[in-house]
């Protein structure tokens, strides 16, 4: 066995006799690592203060409204909106998520691509270094770095009861019914302890599984996910998750003005068809790599 | 059709709010006082007839003897109210009425059913005289321990959850 020490200092040997002249290169990195370090801190300002330009986006949406289609918008349904507010607000925070999600990766990515390219000789070097001090083989650690994350599991929640709505699995498990439930308890408890009203649990790690949960106004999405969960499977996962919560409140909101004509006809049917919503689910879901 | 209910079990420390859903989700009772903490969430289907029938989710909360300190996230939503109280313990039922104020106007007045339990614990001519010195507006009588009448309690709110809705 190699102590930390022996390693560190053969590294230094070996760095010396195989890097004589990386000073510049080296700096150079850290220079890029350092600015990398900001853009990440930015990023969380970034988010404080795209959030409430979102919410000034999405407020003055649905005030103009009534201009951009009125002509076209019945005084009910103008009524119906106002009545439906989170459900409106809910259909169109995909959009937006996305295209601000988008704008911020890809800023992200050009920078973290000029640095892969600075850093791979570095990493290639690493991997080398482990197999020969006795660690996992190069090719182990290759396919390590390359094996990725799976999807088990999409459950679509109501936000406030818990209650399931619908859900895709590649094998069957426990009650899912009541996984909904728990996961709804665990979530209203973090978010209510910590007094983060604004925020929302978003990562619970339960043995081998990552749980994403993923809220919007009414429901939330959790999916399981087994295998190495990392950053860029985050982002995939997610544009997943916005462009099926986008079809969802699409028919969702189909069915809130519809239900007016059929409130009329004296009974009010609001919910949507399940089979249709498992098999979005599955379209969205089913084969997706990330 | 399946429809699903979100019920939350309140009352007082001990009274046996998580023995009657043991009883009712699995026919099963223990002595032993395991205090529940945090949220405990099972799940019983009722058929109410051969094409209807209603999931019930079941919250079970841990015991607090102030209702206001109950987290409002836990109650969010909620579509029924089991409210329990020790028939056996005076100090969990004296406040009642106020109590289950105090429970409707965090529900949005749901549906309530009120239950005292441990009925096996109290000779059946006290419990009538004790409760009515009291004042005590109880829908059942109930024994986890035993099984009476937990079951239509249950099935009781999981009929009005049911045409409620
Ligand atoms: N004799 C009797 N004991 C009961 C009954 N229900 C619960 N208990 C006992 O009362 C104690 C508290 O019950 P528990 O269900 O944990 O109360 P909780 O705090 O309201 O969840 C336990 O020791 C139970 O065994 C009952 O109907 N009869
Ligand atoms: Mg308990």
């Amino acid at each position: 066995m190699v102590t930390k020490m022996d390693e560190q200092a053969k590294l230094e040997i070996l760095k010396d006799i195989l890097f004589p002249d990386d000073r510049g290169a080296v700096q150079d990195i850290a220079k890029r690592i350092t600015l990398v370090e900001h853009i990440i801190n930015d990023q969380k300002q970034l988010a404080e203060k795209v959030d409430p330009l979102v919410d000034e986006k999405i407020s003055a949406f649905t005030k103009r409204i009534p201009d951009t289609l009125g002509p076209t918008i019945t005084a009910t349904l103008k009524k119906e909106i106002k009545n439906h507010k989170d459900e409106v607000v809910d259909a169109l925070y995909p959009v937006l998520g996305k295209m601000v999600k988008k704008y911020v990766a890809q800023e992200i990515k050009m920078l973290s691509e000029k640095i892969d390219n600075q850093l791979g000789f570095l990493k290639r070097f690493k991997r080398k270094m482990r197999s020969w001090f006795g660690g996992p083989t190069e090719e182990q650690q290759l396919m390590r770095e390359l094996s990725s994350a799976t999807i088990e599991q999409v459950l679509l929640i109501e936000r406030d009861t818990g209650i399931l709505k619908a859900s895709y699995s590649v094998t069957n498990t426990i009650d899912e019914e009541m996984i909904s439930g728990m996961l709804t308890a665990i979530k209203s408890f973090v978010e209510d302890a910590f007094h983060k009203k604004n925020q929302n649990l978003e990562l619970i790690q339960y043995e081998l599984y990552n749980i994403h949960l993923q809220s919007f106004v009414t429901h939330y999405v959790a999916v399981v996910i087994s295998g190495d969960y990392h950053l860029t499977s985050k982002n995939k996962l997610q544009d997943i998750i916005f462009n099926f919560y986008y079809n969802f409140m699409a028919m969702n909101l189909d069915l809130v003005f519809h239900s007016k004509d059929k409130e009329k006809q004296g009974k009010e049917v609001r919910t949507i068809d399940k089979d249709l919503l498992i098999k979005e689910l599955e379209a969205s879901f089913g084969n997706a790599k990330i | 059709m399946q429809k699903s209910k979100k019920v939350v079990i309140l009352g007082h420390f001990g009274v046996g709010k998580t023995s009657l859903i043991r009883r009712f989700v699995s026919n099963q009772f223990s002595d032993q006082y395991k205090v529940t903490i945090g949220v405990h969430i099972s799940k019983k289907v009722v058929d109410l007839s051969d094409e209807d029938s209603v999931s019930l989710i079941l919250w079970d909360l841990e015991g607090t003897d102030r209702l206001e300190q109950i987290r409002e996230a836990y109650l969010l939503g909620t579509h029924g109210v089991i409210f329990v109280f020790d028939i056996n313990r005076p100090s969990t039922f004296q406040n009642l009425k106020r109590d289950l104020e105090t429970v409707k106007s965090k529900v949005q007045d749901r549906p309530t059913v009120v239950i005292g339990n441990k009925k096996d614990l109290v000779p059946e001519e006290e419990i009538s005289s004790l409760l009515e010195e009291h004042d005590i507006p109880y829908d059942y009588l109930t024994s986890a321990k035993t099984g009476e009448t937990v079951e239509e309690a249950f099935l009781h709110l999981a009929s009005i959850l049911h045409h409620d809705s």
